[in-house]
């Protein structure tokens, strides 16, 4: 009966339960408007209880099955098979998967808990949180899938749902509108993946991912001329969700969405889909390049160069354009482009294990750099501009001693930080793969970050408050603290796991992982294991605290405008990014529509229709003339008429 | 009795139950209409799901001679193209009766012409008679034009029934044309599919005259379906339709030129489909981009949808230019599920204009947070429409881009980006401008549709949720038909010498544009 | 002299003539309707000759026919023309214009 599952179903089911982590979400979203959803008491209970069960879960699944070299595969569901497109809702059950589900799922579930408070009072609370556990829902579609198009269809749900919850405040015009840029350009990067999928499909007529493994691990060839192609145009996707220049230009605004949905979203899960995907499907990167006709002939790059090189060249540009921000919440949103921009990099590089280790660090940190803006939003009465804010420390302690720990960790302070183990691991891909360029702007945004992110703690923590509302500014309760703490902990400790060789070692068949064996090697780790990006991280990181610091310290007007002056005024307009989006792309296609608009209007409804009945009607008027009405003068007619048969008849 | 023609005559007893039920008992003729759809609606889903799928052929045939000398017959059955499509006439037929308490003048016509055209479009499908089709057909197809003359709206009211029903006048007379030519020119004495079929084979038609037949059936059938230039009657002609008039009409009687395409021209043309595909393939990109821009144009939200609707049309037409298993099942796919969808963007457009007075985009505004419930409906139903998962559309709209990419790839790239970047831009602006913003001047103080008003809609969202969830329940059903039909529609192509004809509109050789 | 067929014939075409003259030329209603009846005439004379010199009943027959519908038909047709001078107060054609677009 079940022709579609390719997969060897192991007799014990436990894997199965991954059906549960991924459904759960969904039923307590469903159940919501469904009448749970009137007591706010009940939604909350249930949406956290779906997530929190969803993580604990994924714990489990991660300890009985994230040890197991290739994974296992839940019971899939045939969802539609014709000819040779056989589709199927299946569950990968492996170490990547596990691993990116308890991110996703524990950050989701402290998101969770913090909205309970932050939202408190929303007049949609209960709408909030259902729209919230569908995406967590499609989120964990994403990580679990085991197939390229059940990819696609959760990554267009993602980007549904969080178009929902961007927009979930759609009377604010903003808000609405930054939802709908968010979707379309996403859609830009989906038109390139569902092109990359159909040609992967119709060259190696299947789309699960051990299938598609196994065949181009035996004919790395397969795709013929089309391999870098592919790859590129699969990449296209994960430059939407990741947000990669250029189409990078929705993150920034997204951030009119609730904070903590910021945190959730822009952090730790949908930005990071991009970079998950492309981990699950690197052996489709990684193969020899191959272009088409008279690109080969240029000897066009591989498609692993050119994915590198789209992320050295986003993390350098989000990190310049975050320099000069001053809404909270806009700083930490180029940040997390910077950041993407990187793990994009490692992926490029070669280094998918890298990647994900980062992406693991840094869903960490970053949710918990945004759950701190969301604590000082709600503490500062709703204010976001850091120059409104100043000597949060006293007021907020809870929030800025994490928040501190955040940003350390961002900047990759050595030793007591995981981002310092994450980042230097991609340092380490670059130089690896023999990308010395890319290693340079690598180490060079690392200093650009301590700068933007000291400028930020600078600014709005320190100092003297600036404004009534930092004046007045209080700490947030415990649903919001809580799981900032919560954070801080796995921001300071992730980092001495040795995760990336890990995930070398299960996911992608790195031949010799290297694992620290004593305490003092997995805390210097990185210094031992390629002690040139550590040693010049350190260095870089120091001098932009340093830039920072002489600034920064005690500021109460940022010095750079007038210091920079036009490169300021660019890097103020986020390099006119949105400019050229709004000036260049969308008026293209409204000009177009307006040229068909008026050739539907006037050409084929004017001229064909209009004219056609016109034509009719006009001959209708000249024939009427012919017409008296006067009978005696029809009768004389037809009486001459008869005449003149008559005559001929005779004739 | 075949449960296919019970579930025809369902309609037709209603009318009856309508007529006979005096003036006094008023209030009684929304009830038997609504009666009477929803036995039509039990009937479909039992036809639906008592189909067995996987089985090649024609399932619960009934046969009744009409006219054995010119070889007529009331023959029905059903098969994988039509068991959805009778499924979605039967409860969009159900869901526009139910959406109909806003018409307020002559309802008991109202009524009858609505049942008419449910009754005319389940027939049509069912049919495996061409002539019957046909006769079906017009017979749903005529009380369009008296309920755009009598209930339509808006001042452009006269031009649209003008317009509308100069082109589908024109269509159905040059699709006439050709199934007389057919009829007459293939000896065989009828249009049953089935005798048709078999006769075909053993005596083909020369390819001049397949050609001939086949562009008559392409042309004139197209345009019932808004066929690229031959669409603008559509757009405007819901837009002044009344509500359940345009869900009935986008939603079911469009289908009907698509569905005669798949019954009757590709299985019994096959030289014909050959020399036209590329003809097609080429008109299709203008129902995909050119009507996608036009969408974008526009500013009032049911001529949006109209050319929306053109636009998801033209993911058929590119599957029948492709004439592949996989394209032909997801085209039916598409009809399925733009039937549902259709159904329900006309619904929910026609009660905000009940309520507003109005569609004009920019007056509207902020309709989720006025009337939760339809302003949410409304949200699915444009997500819907450009090709969100989890719903139908999405699973069609797929299954044809994979079907179409091995013959016509650079069309699947088009395509695409009209599917997911045009249809996104334009519905998503819909979306903005309609549910989000500031809640409209026109729309303060409106109610939202509350209590068992909502079953119309619930129903349409669940089908369309339904089926994209579980599209395998229909792609079952439809792959062994269409099978047969992609086996017949290409089986002429090694055998006779019209290859170096078809080459020149081969649409292989005309990727480019 | 005994009168031919011809005679007859000539007589008849002369009425049909005046009558037909009179339909096309007056405008009182009256007046066309008297002239439709000595077409109707000129026609029953020429059917009652050709009778008469074919040895064949038949044509008189069909003049009975005729002239039965023709009483009629003056009825009817009088009635109207009566009930539309009471009307309009005028039987003159030209002014009868409401039927026209």
């Amino acid at each position: 009966m079940d022709p579609i599952s390719h997969t060897a179903v192991a007799s014990s089911n436990a894997q199965d339960l991954a059906w549960v982590v991924l459904l759960f979400p969904l039923i307590s979203a469903a159940s919501i408007p469904l009448g749970v959803g009137r007591s706010r008491a009940l939604t909350h209970a249930m949406a956290i209880g779906a997530v929190a069960t969803g993580f604990v879960l994924s714990v489990s699944l991660f300890l009985l099955f994230g040890f197991t070299k290739g994974g296992i595969h839940a019971t899939p569901l045939p969802w539609l098979s014709v000819g040779g497109l056989k589709l199927q809702i299946g569950l990968t059950v492996d170490t990547l998967s596990t691993l990116m589900l308890m991110v996703v799922t524990g950050i989701s579930t402290l998101v969770h808990v913090f909205s309970t408070r932050y939202m408190d009072g929303d007049r949609d609370y209960p709408r909030y949180f259902a729209s919230l556990g569908l995406f967590t829902f499609s989120m964990l579609g994403i990580v679990l899938s085991d197939n390229l198009v059940q990819t696609f269809i959760f990554w267009e749900l993602v980007g549904v749902t969080s178009y929902l919850l961007v927009g979930f405040w759609h009377e604010k015009p903003s808000a609405a509108d930054a939802a709908k840029k968010a979707f379309l350009t996403n859609r830009i990067g989906d038109f390139g993946f569902i092109l990359g999928i159909i040609l992967v499909w119709s060259a190696a007529g299947t789309v699960q991912f051990t299938d598609l493994a196994a065949k181009f691990h035996t004919d790395p060839r397969l795709l013929g001329g089309l391999t870098s192609l592919a790859g590129v145009l699969i990449f296209l996707g994960a430059m939407g969700k990741s947000a990669q220049v250029p189409l990078h230009v929705w993150l920034p605004d997204a951030m009119e969405g609730p904070t903590p949905v910021s945190a959730l979203i822009h952090a730790a899960t949908m930005v990071a889909a991009g970079v998950y995907m492309l981990c699950r499907v690197f052996f489709l990167l990684d193969l020899p390049a191959a272009w088409p006709g008279f690109l080969a002939t240029l000897g066009g790059p591989s498609a692993l160069g050119i994915i590198a090189w789209v992320g050295g060249i986003t993390s350098l540009l989000a990190g310049l354009i975050a320099i000069q921000q001053n809404d909270i919440k806009r700083i930490l949103a180029y940040s997390t482009l910077s950041q993407l921009g990187y793990m994009v990099m490692a992926v490029g590089c070669a280094g998918p294990d890298a990647a994900m280790f980062h992406l693991t660090t840094h869903a960490c940190f970053k949710a918990l750099l945004f759950l701190g803006a969301g604590s000082v939003i709600a503490g500062c009465h709703h204010e976001q501009d850091i120059w409104q804010m100043g000597g949060l420390w006293k007021r907020m302690p809870t929030t800025s001693i994490c928040f501190a720990i955040g940003t350390a960790a961002l900047c990759g302070l050595p030793i007591v930080t995981s981002g310092f183990y994450s980042k230097d691991a991609i340092f380490a891909s670059a130089l690896a793969a023999d990308r010395p360029v890319l290693f340079a702007v690598g180490v060079l945004v690392a200093g650009l970050t301590t700068l933007y992110m000291a400028r930020l703690y600078l600014v709005a923590f320190l100092g003297e408050p600036r404004s009534e509302s930092a004046g007045h500014a209080h700490e947030s309760g415990t649903p919001m603290t809580l799981p900032l703490v919560i954070l801080a902990l796995p921001s300071v400790t992730l980092g001495w796991l040795p995760i990336g060789s890990f995930l070398k070692e299960m996911s992608f068949g790195g031949g010799h992982p290297h694992y620290p064996d004593s305490i003092t090697d997995i805390l210097f780790d990185p210094f031992n294991h390629s002690p040139l990006g550590a040693v010049l991280g350190l260095g870089l990181i120091v001098f932009g605290g340093f830039v920072a610091v002489s600034l920064y310290w005690n500021a109460t007007v940022d010095p750079l405008p007038k210091t920079l002056g036009w490169v300021s005024t660019a890097l103020r307009s986020r390099l006119f990014f949105d400019a050229i989006f709004d000036r260049v792309v969308v008026p293209i296609h409204d000009a177009i529509a307006a040229l068909f608009g008026l050739i539907d209007r006037w050409l084929l409804q004017g001229l064909v229709v209009r004219g056609g009945s016109g034509a009719v009607d006009l001959v209708g008027r000249g024939l009427r003339l012919v017409q008296t009405g006067n009978i005696q003068t029809y009768g004389f007619l037809f009486v001459i008429g008869v005449a003149v048969l008559v005559i001929l008849a005779l004739k | 009795m075949s449960p296919v023609t019970l579930l025809i005559l369902l309609p037709f007893v209603g009318i009856l139950a309508i007529l006979l039920t005096p003036s006094k008992y008023a209030f009684a003729w929304r009830l038997w209409a609504q009666l009477f759809s929803g036995l039509a609606a039990l009937a479909s889903l039992f036809v639906f799901f008592g189909f067995h799928p996987g089985a090649a052929g024609y399932q619960m045939v009934q046969r009744l001679e009409w006219n054995s000398e010119l070889g007529l017959a009331f023959h029905v059955g059903v098969d994988g193209l039509n068991v959805g499509l009778l499924l979605a006439t039967a409860l969009v037929g159900f869901a526009a009766v139910w959406v109909s308490d806003e018409i307020e003048k002559y309802t008991k016509l109202f009524y009858v012409l609505l049942l008419t055209m449910i009754g005319g479009a389940l027939g049509a499908f069912a049919s495996l008679d061409l002539f019957f089709v046909y006769f079906f057909n017009e017979f749903a197809l005529l009380p369009t034009f008296l309920m755009i003359g009598i209930w339509g709206r808006g001042d452009q009211k006269n031009f649209a029934t003008f317009q509308i029903t100069l082109y589908l006048s024109l269509g159905a007379l040059v699709a006439l044309v050709g199934l007389v030519c057919l009829y007459a020119l293939s000896g065989a004495n009828t249009l049953d599919v089935l005798v048709l079929g078999a006769w075909l084979k053993e005596h083909p038609l020369p390819a001049g005259l397949q050609t001939l037949i086949f562009g008559l059936l392409l042309f004139g059938f197209g345009t019932l379906v808004g066929l690229f230039p031959f669409h603008s009657w559509a757009p405007l002609g819901y837009g002044v339709a009344p509500t359940a008039t345009a869900m009935m009409h986008a939603g079911i009687l469009k289908k009907v030129g698509l569905f005669v395409l798949l019954r009757g021209a590709f299985p019994l043309l096959p030289l014909g489909v050959q020399n036209w595909t590329g003809v097609l393939a080429v008109l299709c990109l203008g129902n995909l981009l050119y009507c996608g821009w036009v969408a974008m144009r526009q500013k009032d939200l049911n001529l949006l949808l109209g050319n929306s609707s053109l636009a998801h049309m033209g993911f058929v037409f590119l599957a029948l230019a492709s004439t592949t298993v996989i394209g032909i099942t997801g085209a039916v796919l598409v009809m399925v599920a733009h039937a549902f969808l259709a159904a329900l963007e006309f619904a929910l457009s026609g009660y905000l204009y009940r309520r507003t007075g109005t569609l004009e985009m920019l007056m509207l505004g902020g309709a989720f947070r006025q009337m939760p419930f339809i302003g949410a409906a409304l949200i699915a139903a444009l997500m819907a429409g450009c090709g969100v998962p989890g719903f139908a559309n999405f699973a069609g709209e797929l299954t044809v881009m994979f079907g179409v990419w091995s013959v016509m790839p650079w069309h699947v790239v088009i395509a695409a980006w009209g599917g997911l970047v045009i249809g996104g831009i334009y519905m998503l602006r819909a979306i903005r401008k309609v549910a989000h913003g500031e809640v409209g001047k026109v729309l303060e103080g409106k109610p939202d549709v509350v209590g068992l008003a909502r079953v119309p809609y619930v129903v349409l969202l669940l089908a369309l949720v339904f089926f994209g969830v579980a599209p395998g329940v229909l792609v079952d059903r439809i792959r062994p038909s269409a099978e047969r039909v992609v086996s017949l529609a290409t089986a002429g192509a090694s055998k006779t010498g019209a290859a170096g004809h078809a080459s020149v509109l081969n649409p292989t050789s005309a990727p480019a544009h | 002299m005994t009168p031919g067929i011809h005679h007859y014939l000539v007589v008849s075409a002369l009425l049909f003539s005046l009558g037909l003259f009179g339909v096309l030329a007056r405008r009182n209603l009256i007046v066309i309707y008297m002239s439709l009846e000595l077409m109707l005439n000129a026609a029953n004379l020429t059917l009652v000759a050709f009778s008469r010199f074919n040895e064949n009943l038949n044509g008189q027959v069909m003049v009975f026919f005729i002239i039965t519908v023709a009483a009629a038909e003056v009825a009817v047709g009088l009635a109207l023309i009566v009930a539309l001078y009471r009307k309009r107060r005028t039987a003159d054609v030209d002014d009868l214009t409401s039927l026209r677009f």
